[in-house]
């Protein structure tokens, strides 16, 4: 009985070894065509702006935004704590350094999302892992987050709250607008002025890309 | 898995698989599940959803407005709770599966003989109530977020364990007079 | 076919709850014909009469990590997109001791209780009941408990990363440390009085 232990521990040493002398698997194996039809099929690599808006909101670590658009635009209007990549340098080695990392949802937005869903189909090519596009883009964004659009009466309560939530998310962005307002116009991604939350957000997760509570 | 059930000794009621040999088919379980959904698996978030269910039927606005139900009530995210409420059916099914064949099926209060069955059936209803709250706040239990977090290798897997067992080593030790 | 099969879209997602009772029946068969519908065989593991819990818990975590990473290798799992819960460091510590304190008073965890009640066992009922119990007034004190539930959030991460190791030095090192535990487990069950259950 002894011994056949001893020889399950060596085997599963051995099996050990192998992983630590096996080279890591490089994850730029490009897609085949039909992975790649298979992977644009899928609506889920879309997500909403309500959706990013709370993930910023909520500071998210795991979020980057990926702001394809080129940078003269950008220095125009951005969103908070995004990352400018234009389309010309989006091979570079430091935009790969940005979109490698695989614990993180890298997001691509531009005007609308034509651009970052050109961006997108690019880095799937390259078998980048966890990318999404903005729907509608930053217009899009400005459009349901920054302006004022109230429901309808006859609309049920999952469109008053998702109006609620876009009232709170634009105080808590026009605050910090408002305490930077200086240094707006060069809104690059770092050190924007903390601002307390305004209001309890509530969002109805509608279009989660990853279940929200944990497993178990 | 085993199919000699001709043995006698297989039937008495007290016999186990060897523990590696368990933990190995446990691993195989466990692969499967990653392979086929891409996540682990779980037990108290059947139990969440089991609460969070209940509540919204009660009482719904209630359950809308509470920051807490409502992560879990939209309806893009129900599926991926429903699984687990359908993989612990399938829990009590394989568990009531193993018992029949090792001869284990009967109702009973399993206690260390030094105390009542009044004290062990308290102390289990305290015990299940601390777990079921953890495991909220840790996003899992054993098995949701240590077991399934550390065949992942989830930094949060390590340390639930980690925290888990380390506490659960110091409490069985002030709560002896309970076990042994 | 690369896995996650259903994530991947290789089988459709009719079949998950097929699938998903499948899998439950082997999980609640291996821990129930392993022991661990028993709250005294399982606390063992903290007496040091029987260190089944131990056993099981990592050669379950070693053959799915191992597995993985070999799948992994030869590419037919993808290991990245496999989900990994988001740390959130003073939930999962904390969270992890009033379970650890759960643990050493029920006897079971929320899988294990799930196997004993199928076995008949009145305490893991009153288990289960707790757990309900429980998860009811976390909801209900959520506002109490959302700042630590939501602080110390560093996301998707992985052991390996946050060490600075590839993932498969840390698996060899993961199995090291596994086949010391369950050797000086053995010695120690040798030495400590047997516990009849």
């Amino acid at each position: 009985m002894n011994k056949r232990y001893l020889i399950l521990s060596a085997l599963l040493i051995l099996a050990g070894i192998g992983l630590v002398i096996l080279p890591q698997k490089s994850k730029n194996k490009e897609l085949t065509p039909e992975e790649l039809l298979m992977a644009i099929k899928d609506p889920s690599r879309f997500v909403s702006t309500d959706l990013i808006t709370d993930r910023i909101i909520k500071k998210d670590p795991s979020l980057v935004i990926v702001d394809v658009r080129p940078a003269k635009e950008f220095k125009i209007f951005s969103l908070p704590g995004s990352v400018n990549i234009p389309m010309d340098s989006l091979l570079s080695g430091a935009s790969m350094a940005i979109l490698k990392p695989e614990g993180k949802d890298k997001v691509f937005c531009s005007d609308d999302d034509i651009l970052a869903d050109q961006a997108w189909q690019i880095f799937k090519r390259l078998n980048i892992s966890n990318i999404f596009i903005m729907k509608t883009g930053v217009n899009g964004w400005i459009n349901t987050i920054m302006k004022d659009n109230p429901p309808l009466p006859t609309e049920d309560s999952r469109a008053y709250d998702l109006y609620s939530f876009r009232k709170a998310a634009r105080q808590y962005f026009q605050g910090k607008d408002a305490t930077s307002s200086s240094n707006r116009q060069q809104n690059d991604n770092k050190d924007n002025p903390a601002v307390p939350k305004k209001e309890k957000l509530n969002l109805q997760k509608s279009t989660n890309t990853k279940p929200a509570g944990g497993g178990c | 898995m085993e199919k000699s059930e001709e043995k006698p000794g297989w039937r008495k009621g007290n016999f186990y698989v060897n523990p590696y040999l368990g933990g190995l088919m446990l691993g195989l379980v466990l692969l499967a599940t990653f392979y086929i959904t891409g996540r682990g698996l779980g037990a108290s978030g059947a139990v969440k959803n089991t609460v969070v269910t209940t509540v919204h039927t009660l009482a719904p606005a209630h359950a809308e407005s509470s920051h807490y139900y409502s992560k879990f009530l939209s309806t893009n995210t129900q599926p991926m709770n429903n699984w687990l409420v359908f993989e612990v059916l399938g829990v009590l099914a394989g568990a009531f599966l193993s018992g029949l064949i090792y001869n284990r099926l009967n109702f009973r209060i399993e206690h260390s003989p030094k105390i009542t069955s009044r004290r062990r059936l308290i102390f289990a209803f305290a015990g299940g109530m601390l777990f079921g709250f953890g495991s909220q706040l840790a996003r899992g239990c054993t098995s949701g977020a240590a077991l399934s977090g550390m065949a992942v290798l989830s930094a949060a897997g390590f340390i639930t364990m980690m925290a888990i067992f380390g506490t659960a080593y110091v409490f069985a030790y002030i709560l002896r007079k309970n076990w042994i | 076919m690369t896995g996650p099969l259903i994530p991947l879209g290789y089988i459709p997602e009719a079949w998950n709850n097929v699938f998903a009772v499948l899998l439950g029946m082997g999980f609640g068969f291996t821990l129930e014909s392993s022991g661990f519908s028993s709250s005294r065989k399982i606390m063992g593991t903290f007496y040091g009469y029987d260190f089944v819990v131990l056993k099981v818990f990592f050669t379950a975590a070693i053959t799915a990590v191992v597995g993985l990473l070999y799948l992994d290798q030869i590419g037919w799992a993808d290991f990245s997109a496999m989900y990994v819960l988001p740390t959130y460091m003073a939930a999962a510590i904390t969270g992890g001791v009033i379970m650890g304190m759960g643990f050493a008073m029920g006897g079971y965890c929320p899988g294990t209780s799930f196997c004993a009640v199928a076995i008949g066992k009145i305490d893991a009922l009153l288990f289960s009941a707790g757990l309900l119990v429980g998860i009811f007034i976390f909801s209900e004190a959520f506002p109490l408990m959302e700042k630590i539930y939501e602080s110390g959030n560093l996301g998707a991460l992985r052991v390996n990363e946050a060490l600075g190791i590839s993932a498969g030095l840390f698996t060899f090192l993961l199995i090291l440390i596994a086949l010391g535990m369950f050797w000086v487990a053995t010695i120690v069950q040798g030495k400590v009085k047997k516990v009849e259950y």
